[in-house]
């Protein structure tokens, strides 16, 4: 052990470097009690929260080049982590304004307090969890931003649907956690340690048991692949995406995912980067096992499956679900190609993706909030009954499918561009295909919404300018990443290194 | 160490004989004239309805939900309980903060209401009541 | 065989007898009270692990918590006996795929655990493992301690917002 004194200088250190987790902790904290003093007042908690992102913000940007460990190798800030905290609390905030003009949180629950408290929780899970490199702060952060969002699915307890919801992803979460934390015991069994750097150190000095070792990290994959959503790992999305209210569903479509994919990436590369070689764009892989062609796999079931359910589906949440699976199987593709080039394409995707799956679903709020539906069936008309909601809907729907001009087209030319330059051209071919499937579900939503009973007399739908506002916060990015995107893209490449430790 | 937990385990032991064999004895014994009024739950008192499986009442629920969480909490004041004075005032701060935290989560189920034990309010008749046919 | 084996073997017993009853009981009742019994056995395992702390902790927390938690939880079913544990709507498909996946999952598990070559660590003074484990939950294992305690909070927040009637 370090002596005492040694040890407090460095906790000093290290506590200067987790300042943005301190302070959605704090947020956290202070939320909680104004709650417990002001019951009367409506949204305070959600502007407390909003405040404390905008805290986390400012101590994230004085962090934006810092390269280093905490506590005692727990803990990695570095320019991929940063950039994917970014994703997360943009999203963040972008929910806690969603929320605001979500009518269905307000009527159908008592109070919104313990809501943006969680969100807050939430948030906190999902740093932890972008920064750990360790498995014993990997679980916990995984069960701090489950536990959150298992309460935010079913917020609204008076929808039945929503209770349903809850309690599915419950007991979907507890086995896959359970399932994850025996895979980490035999990993920790295999190699002596819990800390990803000391694991690779080890693998990269002893051969271990190549079935002991595959088992132990797919059955930690079902952890990841539960919060990214992948299949086999999907079973819970469809129910819990449309029974939870519209703005948990959009956070647990980007934020959740965002923080599963950054450790799913981190994961791979601190603990099966062969150091040796030099080069670290191209990552040499320790061991035998081919942990391209594994993702490989689950990023073709994730998309086939994804995509090809989604043309069946009734319910805009529904299909938002099934394509938000499907995304999950880009991202994937770009996974799998384990090199630097990828994890770029991975960070680039996700801020566009970010922007007009938040925006999708701030469309889908809004819609229900008048007509207080979400079957594909009620969109009838839309179009003519909304024209700004119908023209957002519609720009979001393009990006979503990767049509040019729009964000969602410079994220899939750069996760298609990395998985050919890796040379998965078979890989690259399957994306394509399911893009062109995929088209056929967005379209029905735009088809009902333009073509279908087009001239109904019913009444035009009703929203507030502030909620307009909004609105163009998600469709401008969305407009303007697809033509100008060069920062994004250096931004991304140069966040892609992730940090290897000392 | 392992020694220790034998005591205990012969404690155990002791224990299961004792009672083992007070019941075994006893069995050969007592004498047993078995008939329906002496097999019934209460003997000399009142006759029972019912099965003895009832629905408990869900606030039992909710404070032993907490009672767990506090629960994990001391098994977490324990070991830093050993080591407290060794590592000084560092610990000390470092264990300030993690009760503040979870003191919060008392403070929450405090403040709305979880632990208040809802009394069944007993109906008490007043002498409205017998009069026939006053509207309440 | 030492006494050390014949307490290993007697609780690994324990553990599977209870666990099966807790699995095949049609009262829920009496299986709520025999995973008391694997409780149990799993705590005097790690006792002969030398996790003295574990042991106390496994007493404590699963025994003096969880179970009496699951108990109240048997409590407010209206339901408690005559309980068929194999549900009608599972069709004889759903069953066979469900029974081949826990075969292949247990085979591959059981190869694992007998064919791979384990990291083995010296072994540590033994005894005082509680003050060890204090040491280095203040120092090396801060982080998680004190993120421990905010995964707390939400999960009283969160169990207090689902069970509350109104």
């Amino acid at each position: 052990m370090l002596g005492l004194d040694q040890f407090i200088a460095e906790l000093n250190k290290s506590i200067s470097m987790f300042l943005p987790e301190t302070a959605l902790v704090i947020a956290f904290l202070v939320a909680l009690l104004l709650d417990l003093m002001f019951k009367k007042s409506k949204n305070l908690t959600g502007y407390t929260a909003l405040i404390g992102f905008l805290v986390t913000g400012y101590f994230l940007f004085k962090q934006m080049n810092m390269q280093s460990t905490a506590f005692s190798n727990m803990f990695v800030i570095d320019q991929f982590g940063i950039f994917m905290k970014w994703v997360i609390l943009l999203s963040s905030i972008g929910v806690v304004l969603i929320s605001f003009f979500t009518n269905e949180l307000y009527e159908k629950a008592k109070g919104v307090g313990e809501y943006f408290t969680l969100i807050i929780g939430m948030a906190f899970g999902m740093f932890l969890l972008v920064g750990s490199s360790n498995l014993i702060i990997i679980y916990l952060a995984i069960e701090t931003m489950s536990l959150s969002s298992y309460v935010l699915a079913g917020y609204t307890k008076e929808v039945k649907r929503a209770s349903e919801a809850s309690l599915k992803y419950v007991i979907f979460g507890a086995v896959s956690s359970g399932i994850m934390i025996y895979g980490i015991s035999i990993l920790f069994g295999l190699t002596g340690s819990l800390n990803l750097f000391e694991i690779n150190r080890f693998l990269a000095a002893n051969p271990v048991n190549n079935f002991a070792l595959f088992l132990s990290v797919i059955m930690i994959l079902s952890g990841f692949g539960y919060k990214i959503s992948a299949v086999p790992f999907h079973f819970w999305t469809p129910d819990v995406y449309e029974g939870a209210p519209v703005p948990i569903t959009a956070y647990l479509s980007v934020a959740s995912k965002a923080a599963g994919f950054a450790i799913l990436l981190r994961f791979f590369k601190v603990t099966f980067l062969d150091s040796v070689p030099g080069n670290d764009s191209v990552w040499t892989l320790l061991g035998s096992i081919d942990w391209h062609f594994v993702i490989a796999i689950l990023a073709v079931l994730s998309m086939t499956l994804g995509n090809l359910v989604a043309l069946w589906q009734t319910n805009v949440k529904r299909i938002l679900a099934y394509s938000s699976i499907a995304h999950a199987g880009y991202m994937l593709m770009a996974v799998s190609t384990m090199d630097d080039a990828g994890v770029a394409s991975v960070l680039i995707y996700f801020f566009m993706y970010m922007v007009m799956n938040l925006g999708a679903f701030y469309v889908v709020a809004l819609i229900a909030n008048n007509i207080g539906s979400e079957e594909i069936d009620d969109y009838n008309g839309l179009g003519y009954r909304a024209p700004i909601l119908g023209i957002c809907m519609t720009l979001f729907l393009i990006s979503l499918t990767g049509l040019p001009p729009t964000a969602g087209f410079i994220g899939k030319l750069y996760v298609f561009s990395a998985v050919v330059k890796a040379g998965y051209i078979w890989l690259a071919v399957v994306g394509v295909i399911n893009s062109v499937i995929s088209l056929f579900y967005y379209v029905k939503i735009f088809r009902n919404m333009y073509l279908n009973d087009v001239d109904s007399n019913k009444s035009k739908l009703t929203y507030s300018p502030a909620s307009i506002v909004l609105l163009f916060v998600f469709a401008i990015p969305t407009l303007y990443l697809g033509i100008f995107f060069n920062d994004i893209v250096k931004w991304a490449s140069y966040s892609a290194n992730i940090f290897m430790g000392k | 160490m392992l020694s220790d937990f034998g005591v205990i385990l012969l404690f155990f032991i002791i224990g299961f004989i004792f009672v083992g064999v007070g019941l075994v004895a006893a069995a050969f014994i007592r004498p047993s004239h078995p008939n329906p009024i002496k097999n019934s739950t209460y003997e000399c008192g009142e006759i029972p309805i019912g099965g003895p499986w009832i629905r408990f009442n869900i606030r039992f629920y909710v404070i032993a939900l907490v009672f767990l969480l506090f629960d994990v909490e001391v098994v977490f004041l324990l070991p830093w309980a050993l080591v407290f004075k060794q590592l000084g005032w560092f610990a000390f701060i470092e264990m300030i903060v993690f009760v503040v935290i979870l003191v919060m989560g008392l403070a929450y189920v405090w403040g709305k209401g979880d632990i208040d034990w809802e009394k069944p309010k007993p109906y008490i008749p007043s002498i409205d009541d017998l009069v026939v046919g006053k509207k309440k | 065989m030492d006494l050390v084996g014949l307490a290993f073997y007697f609780l690994a017993a324990l553990i599977v007898i209870s666990a099966a009853i807790v699995v095949f009981s049609k009262n829920i009742m009496y299986s709520a009270f025999s995973l008391m019994f694997t409780f149990f056995g799993v705590a005097g395992l790690y006792v002969l692990l030398n996790a003295d702390f574990l042991a106390v902790t496994q007493i404590m927390v699963y025994i003096g918590g969880i179970l009496v938690l699951i108990i109240f939880g048997v409590m407010l079913t209206t339901r408690i006996t005559g309980v068929d544990v194999k549900s009608n709507s599972l069709g004889k498909i759903q069953v066979g795929i469900a029974g081949l996946l826990s075969t292949i999952i247990a085979i591959s598990l059981i190869v694992v655990f007998s064919s791979t070559k384990w990291f083995l660590s010296e072994p540590k003074v033994s005894g005082d493992s509680t003050k060890l484990i204090g040491n280095e939950l203040l120092t090396n294992y801060l982080l998680a301690f004190e993120a421990a305690s905010v995964l707390l909070l939400i999960a009283i927040i969160g169990a207090a917002f689902i069970a509350r009637r109104k």
